[in-house]
């Protein structure tokens, strides 16, 4: 519990500026949208409800029939009626189970259509969304509304709503046919029932409670252990093991208790709810057994009456499970409704134009850009700087001084506002998205790759994976000599799952990626950090030969990274610092010379490492 | 729901694994007594069910006499005559009541005891389960607890914690919801179909017709069930590990335009998803309609053919337990897939379970711990080689460590310093025996690190870690870490040794201050005279310290060196340090670099050596100067 109160207060500041990201949704605009989809199913339910109509005909029918039948068996009719009556007992039986069979499956598959329809629209809506929503929003939440939620509305939308369309009908049948037959017995055998939906109610809560309960007994379990493995150093460097055990076992001990808690409950449950048609047939039994001694009630009319309440066990029973379904549902709609409703901020406007031929051209102008949340500090200030078509242009820094988002916001990741940002001229607000992004390429820092093939994720940005065009890009980023290691070479699936590259390996593969486009604007940040210093020299001629006329931005933590670019800035605290050439910006004696001098002796340390 | 979780779902096996099921055993066989009483109680529960279709049959043919019983006793078996007389007698009415009102007395109270009964074997299955479970959650910690450091390393911790509570989760499932009550289920259905047949074998006869039909349509739909159902399950992790891949990887997507391409890819999987559904959907709704058909058929050829075979009452009983012999056939969908997870679970956790601790004591009584040839305080390498990789994949091992020999005497104090990278840290990790070495031996007070008892090790060796890791709980707790021997001011004295009693004394609830997750609620000089005052609480003969690389403010780093002096005072000390400044004093220098010992000597020794250190010492300086401009 402790923990989990400070994990809450220790992700507030994330919190509050998810909430302002969020789209707002209320119920009634995730049931509204809910109904959209059930609308597109109209022709579904449609013949659903008419099949749900003729299915509670047949379920009032087979108790009727059964007392016909009953009832010509004690007063002795002749066989031939008896088996007539029994054929179309028989016929209405097997006409039942066709139709409850049609009324099951259009409903239940339409529930499925519906998550389908609802997980693609997700899907693409993810897609749309820009980096800054992603920053309020942790993974595991998304995946949840994706996956738990998207459950819960289908559930909502199944059996959900095949109980609360159909249990009620089935219920006005079954009284009005009791009320015809014999109305104070019906009254009689009704008496019950207000009780037990009190009763259910309250169990109803009571179990909402303890199994909250015991989610949270599950979360402190799940806290000890995340706790105990994340300091096992600790742990076992001071011998720890016997109190961690302790400690485990009082939370073990505690979600232990809390679960026998729930069982008291959700195991009194259904025996109650077992009691109410044993207390209907008590009823039947003895005022309707009473009525057949006065002669006032047929022995069929008494098989009817008992047959009814069977029936009506099941849909009573399910009863308290539906509304727990209904209340989930909805608000699990609600939280699907957040990401749906959230408008995409990063789209074409209206009047966005292609850029014909890129030439590559940057253009800064007094560039300001905020991360969205609470205020503070602007992550970029004030930046002017123009990147003629075809130069390179070295970014240096400390941590955190924004270089990342320098580059970020050039494929527009990251919104800036009108007349901050040009390319060839052009404000970047006002270019299509997809022809800005294909003519340029980014290797972001985490080298990210998807679980597919080698030679499918350098294609990624490709129409299609052609074996050429990887070739050229495997080579280009001095990966073809890695490929020999590969158990599978090009065709090794990589990746979350996939064989484990090493991180050089990956940043390489990332940097394929990016080549394979052929861009006319290539951003690296900090892509060769943990490529050794030969390999990364073979990378920057081959870049040399290639990218000869094309725009490169190169973010590095290593002077040598930048050093021949045409011009290099340094970014301290989100603003330009320092300006120029390595020559001169070495003269200049800041920060960028001072980084120059620590890593030419770092070098010359790794040197002697060498030799010895 | 987390990634890892999502992707254990695609092994979807068998529903009864006897592997499984033998394994497990052990959890249950303390409680075997309640295991026992519950299967017991299902005798009686049997006989309750049993009970109100007898009365009403009793009813209809005694009371109401609507007809005389036409029952012959050429259909009735010897045994169900006999038992039915005897269960007959209990319904004749004693003096005071009339026949009805005694009738409906005992409905009353078979259904009451009925519903008590049901929730007692209710409860007592769920709390063998609960206990069972609650040993097993145990095991697993423990066993995660025994196992060595570098399983961490390849082990996500999401995937542990997954272990000990959903994947038991879904164990406990089965012993409330699944194996037990399927088999209970069965049992029953036997029963009914047996008393049915004593009660009138020729009635029984056709209305048991339709249950080979019956039984040849549930096989059939069942394996369709199946097939459609395993196929979602692939499906569906498929399609969650792609949302989670694309939301991991949305920048890339982004970037390189992928949004269409990704998308038709995605609803051609999501499309095949709901085709699949749908398939299964038709399936279990044949199931179910066909169970229901036959329910309906039953009772029209109880009624229809069985006129003249049998008394209306016995028509009412007939159909009565026709019904509650259907009953289990509708959700046996839902208990197999039940009992499928349950049945993954366990393998997963059993596979846990089954991984060996890499590092283990030497087994008891072997060879008690000797004196040691050497005095307490001894610390020798001796050729030792390590890598961490080398179980991992057969390629060459990548040695951290290698060939490294050296010997530090009780009461000396020794540094080793080096560029990042160069094995200093393994080296800690390697004395206080979290992984072992692959060649060579580390010799401790004259006894092999190996031979001596992990706890022994940890009580001679104490060591203070790079990075400060604070459990929650109090400051107290976090000094003592579980040693209940060490009194209040035991804790205070170490605490005040490495000055961390000021600080401590200004916090809200002083020593009884709840740390907030992870100690976030400390400054990073703080955690570690934290983590100081622990190592000095706990007194042992040698302290290993890796001092912290982050950064602190000039003041606070005046303090920890201060602290540091204290605690090596009188212990033999090895430190890993990263700044040159703070072991000027050092008795030896080790200057460790590719996994090698380079240089060793004094400070001022190396320092006229002009070599490794000599550099070093110049690029700290520099950089400890550019540190100093900048925040001045």
């Amino acid at each position: 519990m402790m923990a989990a109160r400070n994990n809450e207060a220790a992700t507030s500041d994330a919190g509050q500026i998810a909430e302002m990201r969020r789209g707002r949704s209320s119920v009634s605009a995730a049931l509204a949208r809910l109904s959209h989809y059930v609308r597109s199913n109209s022709r579904y339910y449609a013949i659903w409800s008419l099949i749900t109509l003729g299915y509670v005909g047949t379920f009032l029918a087979v108790p009727l029939l059964t007392g016909r039948v009953v009832e010509a068996i004690t007063d002795q009719q002749p066989a031939d009626a008896i088996v007539r009556l029994s054929l179309i007992l028989a016929g209405v039986g097997v006409l039942g189970g066709i139709l409850r069979y049609y009324s099951r499956v259009l409903v239940f598959n339409a529930a499925r259509t519906i998550e389908y329809q609802i997980r693609a629209d997700l899907f693409a809506h993810l897609q749309r969304l820009p980096q800054s929503f992603y920053f309020g929003w942790r993974t595991g939440d998304l995946m949840s509304r994706c996956v738990n939620d998207l459950n819960s509305v289908r559930m909502l939308l199944g059996p959900g709503l095949l109980s609360v369309v159909q249990t009620p009908i089935l219920y006005i049948g079954a009284l009005a046919v009791m009320f015809y037959m014999d109305w104070q017995l019906a009254l009689l055998v009704l008496v019950p029932y207000p009780l037990f939906i009190l009763l259910a109610r309250a169990f109803g809560k009571s179990m909402y409670r303890w199994s909250i309960a015991v989610q949270e007994g599950l979360a402190d379990l799940s806290n000890q252990l995340q706790e105990t493995i994340s300091g096992i150093a600790v742990v076992k460097t001071y011998a720890m093991e016997g109190v961690t055990r302790m400690r485990f076992g009082k939370a073990n001990d505690a979600l232990f208790r809390r679960h026998l808690k729930l069982v008291r409950i959700s195991g009194a449950m259904p025996a109650i709810t077992g009691l109410l048609p044993s207390m209907g047939m008590l009823i039947i039994l003895w005022v309707g057994g009473s009525r057949i001694l006065d002669g006032r009630m047929t022995t069929g009319d008494f098989f009817t009456f008992a047959m009814l309440i069977y029936q009506l066990t099941f849909p009573t029973f399910i009863m308290g499970w539906v509304f727990s379904l209904i209340q989930r549902g909805s608000a699990a709609m609600q939280r699907v409704d957040e990401v749906l409703a959230t408008e995409p901020s990063i789209a074409d406007r209206p009047d966005a134009v292609d850029l014909d031929d890129m030439r590559g051209e940057i253009e800064f102008r007094h560039l300001t850009f905020s991360y969205p949340g609470p205020v503070r500090e602007p992550a970029l200030c004030d930046i002017t700087l123009t990147v003629p078509s075809g130069s390179t242009l070295g970014i240096v820094g400390p941590v955190g001084a924004g270089k990342s988002t320098l580059a970020s916001v050039i494929p527009r990741l990251y919104e800036v506002e009108d007349g901050q940002l040009f390319i060839d001229g052009v404000d970047v607000n006002r270019l299509k998205i997809l022809g800005l992004r294909s003519n340029i390429a980014m290797v972001p820092q985490d080298s990210f790759l998807f679980s597919m093939t080698l030679a499918e994720n350098v294609a990624y940005g490709l129409p299609e994976t052609d074996p050429k065009q990887v070739a050229v890009a495997v080579e280009r980023a001095q990966l073809a000599k890695d490929l020999a290691e590969l158990p599978h070479g090009l065709a090794t699936v990589v990746g979350e799952r996939g064989v484990m590259l090493s991180g050089g390996q990956r940043q390489r593969a990332a940097l394929a990626r990016a080549l394979a486009l052929d861009p006319r604007i290539l951003i690296l940040d900090d892509t060769l950090s943990s490529v050794d210093a030969a390999t990364e020299q073979a990378i920057q001629r081959s870049l040399d030969e290639v990218f000869a006329g094309r725009t490169v931005v190169c973010i590095s933590h290593r002077i040598g990274s930048v050093r021949d670019c045409d011009q290099i800035i340094v970014l301290e605290d989100g603003r330009i610092s320092e300006q120029g050439t390595h020559a001169e910006l070495l003269l200049a004696g800041g920060f960028y010379a001072r980084t120059a001098r620590e890593q030419a002796l770092e070098e010359e340390l790794d040197g002697i490492g060498e030799v010895a | 729901m987390s990634a890892d979780s999502l992707h254990d779902e695609e092994e979807l096996g068998k529903a009864v694994d006897r592997r499984m099921l033998a394994r497990l055993w052990p959890y249950v066989r303390p409680y075997s007594w309640l295991f026992v009483a519950d299967l017991l109680l299902f005798v009686p529960l049997f006989a309750l069910e049993l009970a109100p279709g007898w009365i009403i049959k009793h009813g209809l043919d005694s009371v109401f006499g609507g007809l005389e019983s036409t029952d012959t006793a050429a259909q009735t078996l010897a045994i169900a005559d006999f038992a039915g007389t005897w269960a007959s007698s209990w319904l004749e009415p004693p003096g005071l009541f009339s026949a009805l009102g005694w009738l409906a007395l005992l409905y009353g109270v078979v259904s009451l005891a009925l519903a008590g009964l049901q929730f007692v074997h209710m409860y007592m299955s769920a709390w063998l389960g609960q206990l069972a479970m609650r040993d097993l959650r145990t095991s697993v910690f423990d066993h995660i607890q025994k196992l060595h450091l570098g399983f961490f390393d390849r082990y996500p911790v999401g995937r542990l914690v997954t272990r000990a509570t959903n994947d038991v989760e879904n164990v406990a499932e089965m012993f409330s919801a699944g194996l037990v009550a399927l088999v209970i289920d069965l049992v029953k259905m036997v029963g009914y179909a047996a008393i049915l047949f004593a009660i009138s074998w020729k009635l029984s006869l056709f209305t048991f017709a339709v249950v080979p039909l019956l039984a040849v349509a549930a096989v059939i739909f069942r394996l369709k069930v199946r097939e459609a159902f395993r196929e979602t399950r692939l499906r569906i992790a498929r399609i969650n590990a792609q949302i989670q891949e694309t939301i991991t990887g949305m920048k890339v997507v982004q970037l390189f335009t992928r949004e269409d391409r990704n998308f038709s890819d995605f609803d051609e999987m999501n499309a095949l998803n709901r085709d699949a559904w749908h398939r299964s959907n038709r399936w279990d709704g044949r199931l179910f309609s066909v169970v229901e058909v036959a329910q309906n058929l039953t009772v029209a050829i109880i009624l229809g053919y069985g006129y003249g075979l049998a008394a209306i009452g016995t028509f009412y009983l007939f159909i009565d337990y026709m019904r509650r012999f259907f009953m289990p056939l509708r959700d046996l969908s839902a208990k197999y897939s039940v009992m499928q997870s349950s049945m993954a679970g366990a393998e997963r956790i059993f596979e846990l379970l089954d991984t060996e601790p890499a590092i283990v004591d030497r087994a008891a009584g072997a060879d008690p711990i000797r004196a040691g040839s050497d005095a307490r305080g001894t610390v020798v390498f001796d050729n030792v080689w390590f890598a961490y990789n080398s179980d991992a994949t057969a390629g060459t091992p990548e040695w951290i460590l290698q060939d490294l020999n050296f010997r530090v005497e009780p009461g000396e104090k020794v540094a080793f310093v080096g560029a990042t990278g160069a094995g200093k840290t393994s080296l800690i990790k390697l004395l206080a025996r979290l992984y072992e070495p692959q060649r060579g031996h580390i010799v401790l007070d004259g006894n092999l690190l190996a031979d001596l008892p992990q706890t022994e090790i940890r009580r001679r060796v104490a060591t203070v870690l790079q990075d400060v890791f604070l459990f929650s709980g109090t400051i107290e707790e976090n000094i003592a870490l579980g040693r209940d021997d060490l009194s209040m001011e035991q804790i205070v004295a170490a605490a005040k040794t490495v000055e961390a009693h000021a600080f401590i004394e200004r916090l809200p609830d002083g020593y009884q201050t709840e740390l907030r997750e992870r100690g976030s609620n400390l400054s990073v000089g703080q955690r570690q005279l934290l983590s100081f005052a622990r190592a000095v609480a706990h007194g042992a003969d040698i302290l290993v310290l890796d001092e912290a690389t982050s950064s602190i403010d000039t003041e606070t780093e005046v303090v920890i060196q201060r602290a540091v002096q204290k605690l090596m005072q009188g212990r033999t000390a090895i430190a890993i340090a990263h700044r040159l400044s703070t072991i000027q004093d050092m008795d030896r220098i080790y200057v460790l670099h590719k996994g090698r010992i380079q240089e060793s000597g004094t400070h001022d020794e190396l320092l006229a050596l002009e070599g490794f250190y000599y550099r070093l010492y110049r690029l700290q300086y520099r950089a400890e100067q550019v540190r100093i401009q900048a925040t001045a």
